[in-house]
């Protein structure tokens, strides 16, 4: 068989990986974002990556997702580089922030299609096991009644489950969600984790979440990463001390406690052009690490 | 009655081919607030024409003005290419690349415009007069147009590129179509946002650079929003939005030609003004039902 035997590979194997901006202005440095990164994610491990703002969790996943290659180290996702796992349809992504334009004139259920469609040749139509597994999408996210709702005309929450339902419509091994719950309460977080459990479930998927709140991370996970520039801890959520926590939120808990020294690369994290669209940079989840 | 004289033939033909070109590419144009890029494009068509003169194709054969369109052509693509460029490396502020690239362009054609002019005088010193005011009329044409002067050479043109545009646009629309909608995202799923950025910009230059020759460099971006910017108010379905820009862009044509035929008016203007009635027209009814639903 030519095809590696996707089951027995790891879902994602990042080996010693070092990641740096390029300078973004005259007489800038580039930002070294990522260094020594190693980690070996199981399939259908339902993995949280935890850390401040600006400590390199969306770089982390822009080089899973292969939009970002990294300056050292390799990454595989299912035995394939990322971009050419991106190729075959293996990895299902949920950005940050939903930065699509919602004034095109769209259905629910074309923009789910949109991923499967691109990749039809021009003639092409969708086949029936297309078709089906875009049904499927909209089935397990509960979007059935919104199928002919223009794109528009959804609410929050409706519009992240078409997102999600779009990111699973291609059949992926590998869904990654980035920052799925920001700004949703309580209650909406805990409808998120179990949807993402029943997908997870249902599909086989293997599923990491980026998120830098804690209650939204340890309903989900049964592995958690740690990332704060580099790795500080990879184990199941129980293993999670508040010495690991101190650690990866020290620039954030650092100021709360009124501690005299502020590292530098607190304020760096501002100008890290990953994060430049961060309105809070890092002033929003305080409470959680406290 | 007859509408128009059997001459103007031509004229309404290559006026429909750019309005079929118009059609699909304004919906986009619109949706992914490109309105001011094919403003920027079109100027800097004015610095091609610029180059294309100074090297002597003034288009005066047929050779000539092959030559010339390719040189334009050219010239408005790399524009194009470069205001893409230039608002990626400035952090997305692709308005300040515009008005960058929109501004050289016009002051580097008319620049240019003056020496091939000085160089005219110089070799013709007796008819210094009247080459000058012959440049001014040039000039007037490039940036108002003359439809009236359309042949079938241009008839042609028009349908080759015309054909070339909507089969690119067809070919791939799927992926055009979420590049548009969701630029940050495609890139995840296979879309490559560069290139197919890229495409769209060299489909609107050429579209621009075809324009052009029936409105002129200033109308020329209108024919490129109007029909698009009208049908999104008449429906929220792709398809049926397609359909409308289409019989926008094509009614707005027939009726602006023979408007100016008749009341013997530029025809160029009165074709972006029958266009801008109807985007007035769907504005207006899209907030009259909107009125009605909420009553």
């Amino acid at each position: 068989m030519n095809e590696p035997n996707q089951n027995q590979l790891p879902a994602v194997d990042i080996r010693d990986v070092a990641f740096r901006y390029p300078p973004s202005g005259v007489g800038e440095q580039g930002i070294e974002v990522l260094s020594d990164i190693t980690m070996r994610v199981q399939p259908n491990t339902r993995l949280g990556i935890l850390g401040p703002n600006g400590g390199g969790k969306s770089t982390l996943i822009k080089l899973i997702l292969g939009i970002l290659e990294p300056n050292a180290g390799e990454i595989s996702v299912f035995g394939h580089r990322p971009t050419q796992a991106r190729r075959k349809g293996l990895i299902g992504y949920l950005p940050q922030r939903i930065g699509a334009d919602l004034d095109w004139p769209l259905s629910v259920e074309q923009v789910i299609a949109m991923p499967l469609r691109a990749k039809l040749k021009p003639w092409q139509k969708l086949s029936d096991e297309d078709q089906a597994s875009i049904d499927r999408a909209i089935e397990l996210l509960e979007v059935d009644q919104l199928r002919d709702r223009r794109i528009g005309a959804l609410s929050g929450g409706q519009l992240q489950r078409t997102m999600i339902a779009r990111a699973i419509s291609t059949r992926p091994k590998l869904l990654v969600l980035d920052e799925p719950t920001l700004g949703v309460d309580i209650a909406g977080q805990q409808r998120f984790s179990s949807l993402i459990d029943t997908i997870s479930d249902e599909l086989g998927l293997t599923t990491i979440v980026v998120t830098h709140d804690m209650r939204a991370l340890v309903a989900v996970a049964d592995r958690v990463a740690c990332l704060s520039r580099t790795l500080h801890f990879h184990d199941t959520p129980d293993g999670l001390t508040p010495a690991v926590l101190a650690q990866v939120f020290a620039h954030d808990i650092e100021p709360i406690l009124g501690a005299v020294h502020i590292d530098a690369h607190a304020a760096d994290d501002c100008d890290d052009p990953a994060h430049a669209h961060h309105h809070d940079c890092g002033h929003d989840h305080k409470g959680d690490a406290s | 009655m007859s509408i128009f004289h059997a001459d103007h033939l031509p004229a309404l033909l290559a006026g429909l081919g750019i309005a079929l070109i118009g059609a699909p590419l304004s919906v986009f144009v619109v949706l992914k607030r490109l309105a001011f890029i094919g403003q920027g494009v079109s100027h800097a068509a004015f610095g091609g024409v610029g180059v294309a003169l100074v090297l002597g194709f003034a288009g005066s054969s047929v050779t000539d003005s092959v030559m010339q369109s390719i040189i334009i052509l050219s010239f408005s693509i790399g524009a194009a290419l470069v205001i893409a460029a230039l608002g990626r490396s400035n952090r997305g502020r692709i308005d300040t690349a515009i008005g960058i690239v929109l501004s050289a362009s016009m002051a580097l054609g008319f620049i240019l415009f003056n020496i091939a002019e000085s160089r005219h005088d110089h070799d013709d010193h007796g008819h210094a007069h009247g080459a000058h005011a012959d440049e001014h009329h040039v000039i007037e044409e490039i940036l108002f147009g003359n439809i009236l002067d359309a042949n079938w050479n241009m008839v042609w043109a028009t349908l080759v590129a015309g054909g070339l545009i909507l089969t690119a646009l067809w070919w791939f629309r799927h992926k055009l179509v979420f590049w548009s909608f969701d630029e940050p995202v495609c890139a995840a799923y296979g879309v490559r946002e560069y290139r197919t950025g890229n495409l769209l910009l060299i489909l609107l230059a050429l579209a621009v650079v075809m324009s052009m020759q029936v409105v002129g460099v200033i109308l020329a971006a209108a024919i490129l929003v109007l029909p698009g910017a009208a049908a999104l108010h008449l429906s929220s379905r792709l398809r049926v939005v397609m359909i409308w820009s289409l019989a926008i862009a094509l009614g707005g044509t027939v009726i602006g030609f023979v408007i100016g035929d008749a009341s013997h008016w530029p025809i160029g203007p009165s074709i972006v003004l029958v266009q801008s009635c109807a985007y007035l027209g769907a504005l207006g009814s899209n907030k009259a039902m909107g009125a009605l639903r909420s009553s």
